[in-house]
């Protein structure tokens, strides 16, 4: 049985393809309007079940032993088609969200809201990278080539680096107000944080390079300081932080998988 | 291809165990079990926030990071939910940004059914949610436009964050706005809690939608979880003694100390 799924979902030759995606529409059509009709009652085990077996996957696929030589068990060929599922749902809401996009901007440019030229330039933005990056895909035009290069390597890396480097302005300021010594916590983090800094710099550690190795005050050298303060005080607290979010994450996970919101997210109709 | 590691049972009997446990305790909170949290300054601060905003008559920004849908943006958006009640009783502008197209349409329903929940559903404006971009940079810069254009007075980011928490952290505390985090990137905790206002830590994260809702799943789920956190410390103790022991010369002690050490060693 499970040959003939894999077979089912494996790739198909190029001339049936189109028979492929009609049947999987009409059966996405005929699942949708199902779902909208089905009874409240009902929809709610529907869901749980559903939402059950998906996770019982994942676990059962992470537990299973593997074959040492393969690093696979029975279920472990099947996650590449359930993250093809999750991939065709995510493509889906993609087409919303760039709805939503134009939604927002092509109201601010037919009601000339203030800066409704930025909305314009936004829209021609998206367009543009869409229309040159299908043609740099697909077609062999050499000057459409040439506009995606300049509209991605020229602009968007570039401008995606601008935005990064940002955050070193923002790392100054942030740490100015952070480490204003203004009480007892402040303080030790300003000294934490300064013997850290000054242990990572030539001019920090030539201030204790006369103290010998395998002395008694060894110690005292300012890269034993700095790497005791991340490797034993930052390190546990981290961990520490780490566990935390672990068993939050499995109690959350447990809940959503078992089912016991009872509609948290959803109020109490699903 | 991640699996579990070579030693399963042992992994395996203390994830079911910790499973059991929170799955217990959230049995007898839904049979009327009364439960106790501490104070969490952070969440607390969410009112204080929501009110400032609506005094200045100023919008409130809600960001739930660039994470994909899971757990993470589930969580962020129950906050959210909450949050939403809270402006659509007062009649606040809210605006939420999204990274993800996935969490963009199920945040567009939260926060639907928030001002349905209150009896406002006319108050709930569609444009309030908004698709930005996927890309990390692209995505933190139209926030920060965001930010900036609409001169907010409340902030609150819950989710996954990465490089981009301190340019809207940074860009938030510009404009002078009363600011409320939260990640689980351990990464980026230090920079929202030099940035923010209110900083949520840990695993007060998963702990939010119990704090404010009150609701008796989630308190079990919370006091299940301090359980589970009990017996991995309980491990951790153990384990140290017996990683003693192992060293120690004392023929019988020692093996007991090395057998437990090398059931959870994972080369």
């Amino acid at each position: 049985m499970w040959e003939a799924i894999a077979r089912f979902f494996g790739p198909k030759p190029v001339e049936v393809v189109p028979y492929y995606v009609a049947g999987a529409v009409i059966f996405s059509v005929l699942v949708i309007i199902l779902l909208i009709n089905l009874p409240s009652r009902a929809r709610k085990p529907l869901i749980a079940t559903v939402t059950f077996l998906a996770g019982l996957f994942y676990a059962t696929e992470f537990f299973l032993p593997i074959d040492e030589a393969t690093q696979k068990n029975m279920l472990t060929d099947y996650l590449v088609p359930a993250r093809k599922l999750g991939s065709l749902l995510a493509g889906m809401t993609l087409t919303l969200g760039i709805l939503s996009l134009v939604r927002v901007h092509g109201r601010n440019i037919a009601r000339l809201r203030a800066g409704w030229y930025n909305s314009v330039a936004l829209l021609a933005a998206m367009v543009a990278m869409v229309v040159f990056g299908l043609m740099d895909k697909y077609s062999t035009h050499e000057g459409a080539k040439r506009v995606f290069n300049v509209l991605f390597e020229g602009m968007l890396i570039n401008m995606d680096a601008t935005m990064f480097s940002l955050i070193a302005f923002y790392i100054v300021s942030a740490s100015y107000r952070a480490f204003r010594i203004r009480s007892v916590e402040a303080t030790i983090l300003m000294t934490a944080a300064f013997l850290v800094m000054l242990g990572q710099v030539p001019v920090g550690l030539a201030l204790t390079a006369w103290i010998p190795r395998d002395s008694m005050f060894d110690w005292m050298r300012l890269e034993v300081v700095k790497e005791w303060l991340l490797t034993v005080l930052n390190a546990a607290a981290l961990r520490a932080i780490a566990f935390g979010l672990g068993v939050g994450g499995l109690a959350i996970s447990l809940r959503i998988w078992l089912s016991l919101e009872r509609g948290a997210y959803f109020e109490r109709e699903i | 291809m991640q699996h579990a590691f070579e030693k399963i049972w042992p992994v395996l009997i203390v994830e079911v165990l910790t499973a059991i446990i929170i799955v217990w305790r959230i049995l007898s909170a839904q049979r009327g079990k009364e439960l106790f949290i501490r104070r969490i300054p952070g969440l607390n601060a969410i009112d204080e926030a929501i009110g400032r905003a609506t005094e200045m008559g100023r919008p409130v920004l809600m960001v739930p990071g660039i994470g994909g849908f899971g757990v993470v943006a589930l969580q962020a958006l129950s906050i959210f939910s909450y949050i939403a009640r809270s402006t659509a009783k007062f009649g606040n502008r809210i605006i939420m940004p999204v990274a993800d197209a996935t969490v963009y349409t199920v945040a567009e329903e939260v926060i639907r059914d928030a001002y349905q929940a209150e009896g406002h559903p006319e108050r709930f404006d569609p444009d309030s949610i908004r698709f930005l971009s996927d890309r990390q940079f692209a995505f933190a810069s139209g926030v920060a436009g965001l930010i900036q254009r609409e001169q907010i007075a409340s902030s609150f980011m819950f989710g996954e964050f990465f490089a981009e928490s301190l340019i809207f952290a940074e860009t938030g505390n510009m404009v002078g706005a009363i600011q409320v985090a939260g990640t689980v990137q351990t990464t980026q905790i230090p920079f929202f809690i030099a940035a923010c206002d209110y900083t949520i830590i840990g695993d007060e994260y998963y702990a939010a939608s119990a704090y404010i809702s009150r609701d008796p799943t989630m308190l079990g789920s919370l006091v299940g979880q301090d359980f589970g956190k009990l017996l991995i410390t309980a491990l951790f103790t153990v384990g140290m003694i017996s990683a003693t022991l192992a060293a120690l010369d004392v023929p019988a002690l020692s093996a007991a100390g090395k057998w437990f050490v090398e059931l959870f060693q994972i080369r």
